[in-house]
């Protein structure tokens, strides 16, 4: 298996830059999962590697071979499309067998591997249909033999869950990391949705407005974000933060006073996430003190909305908590969980 | 050289080529040839023309065509839209029966009613067994102007009018259902439903539709050679019969190229109509 | 509650109120105009197709019959005895297929051009071809005479079939146009993907896809060419189409002779609005754009 090794890539659509200066070191094997919101970049960075679009400047290197102005097919990649594209004229066999009949292959070494491929997503009995007769889920199937059965150097996936309802990219999520974690390919994952990615990723590139902001194991990503974009964007409730002034060393917020942290400008920015927040009736000097908004019974817990400083802040509770909007409850903060950011450009602060 | 950037005018040259050689310098050339004569730039053959004594009576002939047939397609295709919009049993027969003027020439067409209406044709068996006729009469000859205008409208509505309706469908189809049923929410009748919601949003299909006919209209030529030979002159047969029976190209072409501005003027018109209406809303 | 006998429960509406549907007013009057309506299109074809098939006299008789009483080929067969009708018969299919060949195989590539590519010139070519819809054919017609005199094109097929190409070549690009763009781009990256050049990837994938659509567009070309009528008399002379023939004897032929021949112009009518109802909308709606 060879790595991904992308320097200082940049990618200009007129007078649009959708890229600014990336670079991305996969090592063998590993699964790494680009994560943004829409129009971030990380759809054509992928589109760039496959060889689909054309870099405006940088150098890309699969394993140890230059592969700037390679066309796809010289690659060595497979790649799994958002929308699936299996192709409609052909039988799911001749989908799954259409990669190998381009490599010349003979027909003897064809039908093992298409059932092969076929096996692995449990598609064997659907191999004469055609990609009409079949389901999304079915199709996603298709498309992820497909590129499979290529055993490529590289696969490439684009947001490929994201046309499924939610229930069957549940299933298909723990499905596709037993099965990827088995094939051992270099992968590279496109999604929006930081579930996905959490769950997935060996590690998770963070990217906004073109850049990578972060690029780390899942865990690290979660707990140190760089900063408050990524705070904000991974996390379901995603981080809170509240904006203060530091004052001798210290910070108020919200009734409380902590110790400010050392480096950054004089505004700074308190992120904590919600679960690492403990609803208390009792006061005490590090505790916040807020108003209840609005409580949401999820099921599992309660998630709370408050007013914090006239900031927004979200916590969750036990399913069975008592309180209810309006009220007043002090917040207390799991030590160790607090993050700082510089307020004026969002960097965290160590 | 073909490379990513310039496959595209590769693809295109050929039939860029074509059209430039067919259609730009016919074009070009038939402006050429209406405006000269023996070798020097003239308006002689425009004066032949007006002074041809078929002129007056082709040009007013054409017009009154288009005046008559047009809207007479127009409103027969949106009752029929509108009707496809309720049919529920048997929708697609329908559709089908209504569209298959469609491939039916202008010359199929005159012949078409050309069985109905000779002499002893089929419509004047039935105005006869009603009483109306006395025996077979001729309606397709120059002593019977009236008639064969009529006779001329008549297959002209027959076969064009699926072309307006086809356009109209299509546009019909693009209304998302919401806008009616809101508005059936609301109170509005059936008749307001369709004068308030329908015909605006159908207004570019209507558009379309106007003009794209009103160019063809103003081509009719087989259909009043099938119907009237020579009796009921218009635009187009007298270019053909310049050209083709006086051998004069020169004036020929200035009927071709009168024909060209006035389906221009009139196109002008319906845009500058129609959009005036636009912003009074 | 009076007992139900089974005389309180005979039917007591007319016989005709039993067969006829129960439809209020307005739904008779709907049903009744969407017929009048199918057999205002239908009638004449069916009246003309009856002329037709009558022997050669009965054009002659009074008063008609609506009903096919007496079938016979006998108009037909003299129809293709005339001499020159067979050759003309030819040369229109000859014309309509070349129109054919010549409209897809150069639109096709400039539809895909349009469909797939962003280039400078694409918004003002587009625009060219929608503007080739605003010209009468006369204008077109009338100079080539001329020229085609002088390139010893004129009476002959070719000739023919090339102005009725460059009235179906704008329909051919705007429709293919319309079809390459319903097949997902991502079709063809994928097989990049796997293996295939720019040009085995359109064959392979995009083509298959396409051909039905093609096929369509290639028989709207054909009955373009088939019907029309203008520029084929004015082109010809020794070489007439169907069309042309008929229009130039249309003043001293038999009646029953014209609706032979009007019978051969309407027939391949009906199989095309058949053979490509799927497409109809779709393509008279870019067509009409």
């Amino acid at each position: 298996m060879s790595g991904i090794y992308v320097e200082q890539v940049r990618k200009v659509f007129g007078n649009f830059e959708a890229l600014k200066s990336v670079s991305l070191d996969v090592q063998p094997e590993e699964f790494t999962v680009l994560l943004g919101p829409s129009g971030c970049g990380k759809t054509t960075l992928l589109r760039i590697i496959a060889g689909l679009e054309t870099e405006t400047s940088g150098t890309l290197k699969i394993g140890d071979r230059q592969v700037n102005g390679v066309p796809p097919r010289g690659r060595n990649i497979a790649m799994v499309f958002q929308n699936y594209a299996v192709f409609p004229h052909l039988t799911i066999f001749e989908n799954i067998a259409f990669g190998l009949r381009m490599k010349k292959m003979l027909n003897s070494e064809i039908e093992p591997r298409v059932k092969k491929a076929a096996g692995m997503m449990h598609i064997e009995h659907l191999l004469e249909r055609y990609s009409g007769q079949l389901s999304g889920g079915q199709r996603q199937r298709v498309a992820v033999a497909r590129a499979l059965a290529m055993e490529p150097e590289v696969l490439l996936m684009d947001e490929p869950l994201s046309n499924l309802d939610a229930l069957l990219r549940l299933e298909m999520r723990a499905e596709l990391k037993g099965l990827l974690a088995q094939s051992r390919t270099t992968t590279i994952y496109v999604t929006h949705d930081q579930v996905e990615a959490m769950s997935l990723a060996d590690r998770i590139a963070v990217m906004h407005g073109g850049h990578i902001i972060q690029y780390d194991r899942p865990i690290e990503v979660y707990q140190n974000p760089a900063n408050e974009f990524c705070g904000g964007f991974i996390g379901n409730p995603p981080m809170n933060f509240l904006e203060t002034n530091r004052e001798n060393g210290h910070c108020k917020v919200a009734g409380a006073r902590l110790p400010a942290p050392r480096a950054g400008s004089e505004r700074v920015t308190l992120g904590i996430r919600p679960e690492d927040v403990v609803v208390t009736d009792q006061t005490a000097p590090e505790h916040l003190t807020g108003q209840v908004t609005v409580v949401e019974p999820l099921g599992p817990h309660n998630l709370l909305t408050l007013s914090v400083d006239q900031q927004l802040f979200r916590v969750t509770t036990a399913a069975d908590s008592p309180i209810r909007s309006g009220q007043e409850v002090h917040l207390a903060l799991a030590p160790g969980r607090l993050r700082w950011f510089d307020s004026e450009n969002g960097q965290a602060l160590h | 050289m073909i490379t990513e950037r310039t496959l595209p005018y590769w693809l295109l040259a050929p039939s860029l080529i074509f059209l430039l050689l067919l259609f730009a310098y016919p074009f070009a050339d038939a402006f050429f040839i209406a405006f000269r004569a023996e070798g020097q730039w003239t308006l002689e053959n425009f004066r032949t023309m007006i002074e041809d004594i078929n002129f007056g009576l082709s040009f007013w002939n054409t017009l009154l065509l288009v005046l008559i047939v047009v809207p007479l397609q127009l409103a027969i295709a949106l009752t029929m839209a509108m009707m496809l919009t309720k049919i529920r049993a048997g929708r697609d027969l329908v559709l089908y029966v209504w569209t298959i003027p469609l491939g039916i020439s202008d010359l199929a067409a005159g012949v078409v009613w050309l069985a109905l209406l000779s002499e002893r044709g089929y419509i004047n068996t039935i105005l006869s067994s009603l009483g109306i006729l006395d025996g077979p009469a001729l309606w397709l000859s120059y002593e019977t102007p009236v008639a064969l205008f009529i006779a001329v409208v008549l297959a002209e509505t027959w076969r064009a009018t699926a072309i307006v309706m086809v356009i109209l469908v299509a546009g019909v189809q693009l209304i998302p259902k919401e806008y009616n049923e809101a508005a059936e929410i609301f109170g509005a009748s059936a008749w307001k439903r369709f004068t308030k919601v329908t015909l605006p949003l159908l207004k570019p299909s209507l558009q379309t539709a106007l003009i794209l006919r009103t160019l063809l209209a103003f081509e009719v030529f087989a259909v009043v050679v099938a119907l009237g030979g020579r009796d009921l002159p218009v635009l187009m047969g007298e270019a053909f019969l310049w050209q083709f029976d006086y051998r004069d190209n020169g004036v020929a072409s200035a009927y071709a190229v009168l024909t060209l501005v006035i389906s221009i003027a009139f196109t002008v018109l319906y845009l500058r109509v129609l959009r005036v209406k636009e912003e009074a809303q | 509650m009076a007992d139900i006998t089974p005389d309180s429960l005979k039917d007591e509406r007319s016989f005709l109120d039993r067969i006829l549907p129960r439809w209020n007013v307005w739904q008779w009057l709907f049903v009744t105009v969407c017929v009048i309506l199918c057999l205002w299109v239908l009638l004449p074809i069916y009246l003309l197709v009856l002329s037709a098939f009558s022997p050669r006299d009965a054009v002659f008789a009074w008063p008609k019959a609506f009903l096919p009483t007496d079938i016979s080929t006998d108009t037909i067969a003299f129809f293709f005895g005339v001499r020159g009708v067979l050759s003309a018969f030819l040369n229109s299919v000859l014309v309509a297929a070349l129109t054919m060949i010549i409209s897809i195989g150069l639109g096709a590539p400039a539809g895909y051009a349009l469909a797939r590519f962003r280039f400078r010139g694409k918004d003002s070519f587009r625009l060219m071809i929608v503007m080739t819809r605003a010209f009468p054919i006369a204008i077109l017609a009338l100079p080539l005479t001329v020229t085609f005199i002088k390139l010893g094109l004129y009476d002959t097929v070719f000739g023919v079939a090339l102005v009725h190409s460059a009235l179906a070549l704008p329909f051919a690009v705007l429709i293919s146009s319309s079809l390459f763009m319903g097949i997902p781009f991502e079709l063809e990256e994928a097989a990049w993907t796997m293996g295939c050049t720019r040009a085995q990837a359109f064959w392979r994938v995009v083509m298959p896809i396409a051909t039905p659509g093609l096929a369509a567009a290639a028989i709207f070309a054909f009955v373009i060419s088939w019907n029309e009528v203008f520029a084929a008399t004015i082109l010809t002379l020794q070489q007439p189409t169907l069309t042309a023939f008929l229009l130039t004897t249309l003043s001293e032929s038999p009646l029953y002779f014209r609706f032979a021949g009007g019978f051969f112009l309407v027939v391949p009518a009906l199989i095309f609005i058949f053979a490509v109802r799927k497409y109809l909308f779709s393509m008279w709606g870019i067509a009409n754009r």
